[in-house]
């Protein structure tokens, strides 16, 4: 009977011990990037076009502006990420300028005729990065400008970023409308 | 031209199966009339029947001669008695109510070397003495295989999962080659129950890539009960129950133990595996036991037979602490054990996007960055951190003529994954689970030595916390919101034992109470979400022993299982999957009825088991896609509703030996299964394709030397309609209605080699060793079950030497 009054006691000391509140700190959350700023400048007037979906994935739909721009001209092209769900707006851009070794922008219009993009920033290894670049439209026309942001951690310890998108995977893929006036 | 060579080969394999089952089957027939020469006949056997654990005698058991008419029953003190033996090989079996069947051979035989059990009487009767050890099982006329002691050092140093292939019907869902959860007739992760020593293991088992924490060096036997069986251990086991048991603890003086050391060639993995235990007695037939236990594994990155792949390292650590008091009156254990364990996950399999997998997909293989050639222990991103501990206390006390158990044991376990991310960004995903397991069965005496039964009680409380605490979540971008979940049933079993027939009957009634806090997106108030969810299940099932070498074992059991909290809350991308995954807060719970046949024949020669299932389950709960696109940051993703249908889980199970000779013999096994969705009429998505494997082994009583072949079929059975009616047309754009990415890999056959030997030391001390060699030709292949088969080829030649010294 004794033992059968020890382990009845036990058993009350271990469901109070498992009684205690236990919290799971917010302070690291998962990365969210709900905005995407392009800023086109030519000659003093900058324009900006957005990708925004302030709730995250899924939810209500992204909304993506489409881009007008004049046709023969050359505009700087600077880029800002932003994580509008927290207060203040977390910026993501600093986080990729500060790991410029393992990312890379890419922008690819398609036709390729549109434009062309050069990249105006470059890496401690000498490889491009896209925070800032330049982009020279053609002729009037319509198309689409997808917008990549490829992440590419070292893995094992062994850089892989070696300029093209490849090595990685897409922390962003957004095409949007472009109309060349 | 590919597919037609694939007809043939399998047509080949159809027929290959089809003689050779009936040419053993005529074997065995021939074979019947051996072994018959006239000998004398007076050898005398007696002893007791005891329950190995509590050491108390059982009356009533049937001990029957096998190949003859000769039975007897115990008596009160457990006795039986039998005469006019003839010398030779005999074999006993013994079957009582609520145990489990035992056979034993022995030797009739003068033999001086033979001290054991074994006199000559003063009537120069050769006598022998037989204590025959009882293990009482929970359930017993449920279609189970099992895997000893001996199988099992034969197959240790892998993870669960990998080990639990062995037995025919199960298979593994794999994610990479470290993480393995088992695959019961189809059904996998929350449909499954693993007891770990007379607990049932309480994890995020939801997640695919989330396999049980439990090393396998816990356990010394493992029971597989096949198809649902929830009347014992309440919701959930629609598609089966996993079994772990250790051994008893000792009730003699001394210390014995076992040490094992393990390492394999492909990743280097070293594994070390002990276990002491001593006893003390005390005075008035008590006694005090303890046994301690710990694993250590490291494994660094495996290699298929083309590339290494990064990142694919495991560390384990892993202990335990049991310590039991006995009397005459009461069984006492409490038992403490943490499982550790750091997995790394293969980089070159983390995509952003369905772009990202389409691309890997058809780049055959992964990029040379992902496959270095320099060897590496090390982890990085993305892995998986896992603890699991589990605290218990089991109380078993003897009344009059009875018995009541109480067991309280309380787990926690954490998981914590960390994803690639930027900067100094840590932490992906905390799950942390706290479970209180509560449970009490009361054994009542049997009625008249014909009824025997149980009555029993269990509960479980459980919380579930990812975000601040359990009733103020602090984020709405978790991947399940916390929970509190309470659990109640109440069970009975009955079980009546007649001549041949044993004829066993269950009900249960479940209660489930969910609370769940959850801040839904976009918004910031906490939402409490309520549940309540009740079922009556039931089982029976008849056990016919025609002869005694023919038994015949149908059950018919109904099983259920709540929606777990995934289900009905999932909201977001599944980033390994390359899918947007959306819950349903209306589904409902499923119900499954499963039906089986299990037909054991067994003689010398030839031994053979067929088992036929048909599981049918209402209401069943699956990801189907609905063809739609779901725009993100990262693009578009393919989006999938968890939705309801009927299924059915149809299937046979065939294991065949035939003893060639003394030393030769030859085992095939061939599982095939029907999943189908008939509610639309179609497959279902990611079911184990047939399988058959066949091994030639060679043993005596010291060695042992094996080939086996497996052969996995292709999985032509896959879903290709939309079964989602409400999307309109012109918002489908992806044509895949399946749901892969890519169509199911082709057939595989894989080569393994073992062999072994045992020496014999004195004081009963031994060594065994053996040298096993799988994938033995450097096969590459994919398997449909492994996530990761749209990146890598599956592991390529590793051999194992395992050194086990017990003493």
């Amino acid at each position: 009977m004794k033992n059968v009054l020890i382990l009845l006691f036990g058993g009350i000391i271990l469901s109070i011990s498992s009684c205690k509140e236990k919290e799971i700190e917010p302070t690291e959350e998962n990365e969210l990037i709900t905005t995407v700023k392009l800023n086109f400048e030519n000659a003093g007037t900058v324009t900006t076009f957005k990708y925004s979906d302030p709730d995250g994935d899924g939810g209500a739909m992204p909304n993506i502006e489409k881009i007008n721009l004049q046709a023969n001209k050359a505009y700087n092209l600077s880029i800002e990420l932003l994580d509008e769900s927290k207060s203040p707006a977390l910026n993501i851009s600093d986080e990729v300028s500060e790991e410029a070794d393992e990312h890379l922008f890419i922008y690819t219009p398609s036709p390729s005729s549109l434009l062309t993009y050069t990249y105006g920033d470059k890496d401690s290894k000498s490889l491009g990065v896209g925070l800032i670049g330049k982009i020279t439209t053609n002729s009037a026309g319509s198309g689409k400008l997808k917008v990549q942001l490829r992440h590419q951690p070292p893995v094992g310890g062994v850089a892989t970023k070696n300029g093209t998108a490849t090595p990685g995977s897409d922390d962003i893929n957004i095409d949007f409308d472009v109309e060349v006036k | 031209m590919v597919a037609k060579r694939n007809i043939l080969f399998r047509k080949n394999y159809l027929q290959i199966l089809i003689i050779y089952s009936i040419s053993t089957f005529l074997i065995s027939i021939f074979a019947q009339n051996v072994d018959k020469s006239p000998n004398t006949c007076n050898c005398q056997l007696h002893g007791e029947v005891l329950d190995n654990y509590t050491k108390k005698p059982i009356a009533g058991a049937l001990v029957i001669i096998k190949g003859t008419k000769k039975n007897t029953e115990t008596d009160a003190e457990g006795h039986y008695h039998f005469e006019k033996l003839c010398h030779g090989e005999i074999t006993l079996i013994c079957r009582i109510l609520s145990y489990g069947t035992i056979e034993l051979t022995l030797n009739l035989q003068h033999d001086e070397d033979h001290e054991h059990n074994f006199n000559l009487s003063e009537e120069e009767f050769h006598l022998n003495h037989v204590e025959i050890k009882a293990q009482k099982i929970e359930n017993i006329n449920q279609p189970k295989s099992l895997i000893n002691e001996g199988q099992l050092s034969r197959l240790q140093g892998q993870n669960l999962g990998e080990i639990l292939k062995d037995i025919s019907g199960v298979s593994s869902l794999q994610t990479g080659s470290s993480i393995s959860k088992p695959i019961i007739h189809g059904l996998h992760s929350n449909r499954i129950l693993t007891i770990n020593n007379g607990i049932r293991l309480e994890s995020q088992n939801w997640g695919s890539e989330h396999a049980p924490e439990i090393d396998p060096f816990e356990a010394q036997k493992i029971t597989v009960l096949k198809g649902a069986s929830g009347v014992r251990y309440g919701a959930d086991a629609i598609g089966g129950i996993i079994i772990l048991e250790n051994s008893p603890l000792p009730d003699t003086a001394g210390i014995t133990g076992q040490f094992n050391q393990i390492y394999s060639s492909n990743g280097r993995q070293i594994v070390s595996a002990g276990r002491l235990q001593n006893a003390k007695i005390l005075k008035g037939g008590q006694s005090l036991a303890v046994r301690i236990r710990g694993t250590f594994k490291k494994a660094g990155d495996i290699s298929t037979p083309d590339y290494r792949l990064i990142n694919t390292s495991l560390n384990e650590l892993n202990y335990s602490a049991t310590i039991g008091y006995k009397s005459n009156r009461i069984i006492s254990e409490a038992y403490y054990s943490r499982f550790n364990t750091k997995i790394g996950i293969f980089s070159g399999a983390h995509i952003g996007n369905l772009t990202d997998l389409n691309e890997a997909i058809e780049r055959g293989s992964p990029l040379s960055i992902y496959t270095p050639e320099k060897f590496s222990y090390e982890i990085g991103r993305p892995y998986q951190l896992v603890t699991h501990d589990i605290f218990k206390l089991k109380n078993n006390l003897k009344l009059a003529n009875s018995s009541l158990q109480i067991t309280i044991a309380n787990q926690n376990d954490s998981r914590t994954e960390v994803d690639i991310l930027r900067g100094s960004r840590n932490l992906s995903q905390i799950f942390y689970l706290n479970t209180t397991n509560f449970e009490t069965v009361w054994d009542h005496a049997p009625i008249k030595k014909l009824i025997s039964g149980s009555i029993g009680l269990n509960g479980i409380y459980q919380k579930n916390l990812t975000t601040g605490t359990l009733e103020k979540p602090t984020s709405a971008s978790v991947l399940i919101p916390n929970y509190r979940n309470l659990n109640f049933g109440i069970f009975a079993f009955e079980r009546i034992l007649k001549n041949k027939w044993e004829i066993e009957a269950g009900i249960r009634a479940d209660f489930r109470k969910m609370q769940v806090f959850r801040i839904p997106r976009g918004q910031q108030s906490i939402i409490n979400y309520k549940a309540d969810n009740q079922n009556l299940t039931g089982t029976i099932s008849g056990n016919f022993r025609a002869t005694d070498y023919l038994n015949i074992l149908v059950n018919f059991t109904s099983a259920w299982r709540p929606p777990s909290v995934n289900e009905w809350f999932s909201d977001g991308v599944h980033h390994g999957a390359a899918s947007f995954e959306k819950g349903d807060e209306n589904l409902s719970s499923e119900k499954a009825l499963n039906s089986s046949i299990t037909i054991n024949y067994e003689r010398k020669i030839f031994k053979s088991e067929v088992h036929i299932y048909h599981n049918s389950i209402k209401n069943f709960i699956f990801l189907t896609p609905t063809g739609r696109p779901v725009l993100t940051i990262r693009g578009a993703f393919p989006e999938f509703w968890y939705a309801q249908t009927n299924a059915n889980f149809t299937g046979i199970d065939i294991i065949n030996t035939l003893n060639i000779n003394s030393l030769m013999s030859l085992n095939s096994k061939y599982s095939l299964l029907f999943a189908n969705d008939i509610t639309n009429n179609q497959p279902l998505i990611q079911m184990p394709s047939n399988r058959l494997e066949n091994s030639l082994k060679f043993e005596n009583k010291q060695s042992y030397i094996s080939i086996s072949n497996q052969y996995i079929f292709k999985q032509n059975r896959i879903p290709t309609k939309l079964i989602i009616k409400t999307i309109p047309k012109e918002e489908i754009i992806y044509k895949n209605f399946g749901g892969d990415y890519t169509s199911p890999p082709p057939a595989y056959s894989l080569f393994s080699l073992a062999i072994g030997h045992q020496f014999y030391l004195k004081n009963k001390n031994n060594i065994s060793t053996s040298l096993t060699i799988n994938n033995l030709s450097n096969i590459k292949y994919r398997d449909y079950l492994n996530k990761f088969r749209y990146f890598t080829d599956e592991m390529g030649l590793n051999c194992t030497i395992r050194t086990s010294y017990s003493f």
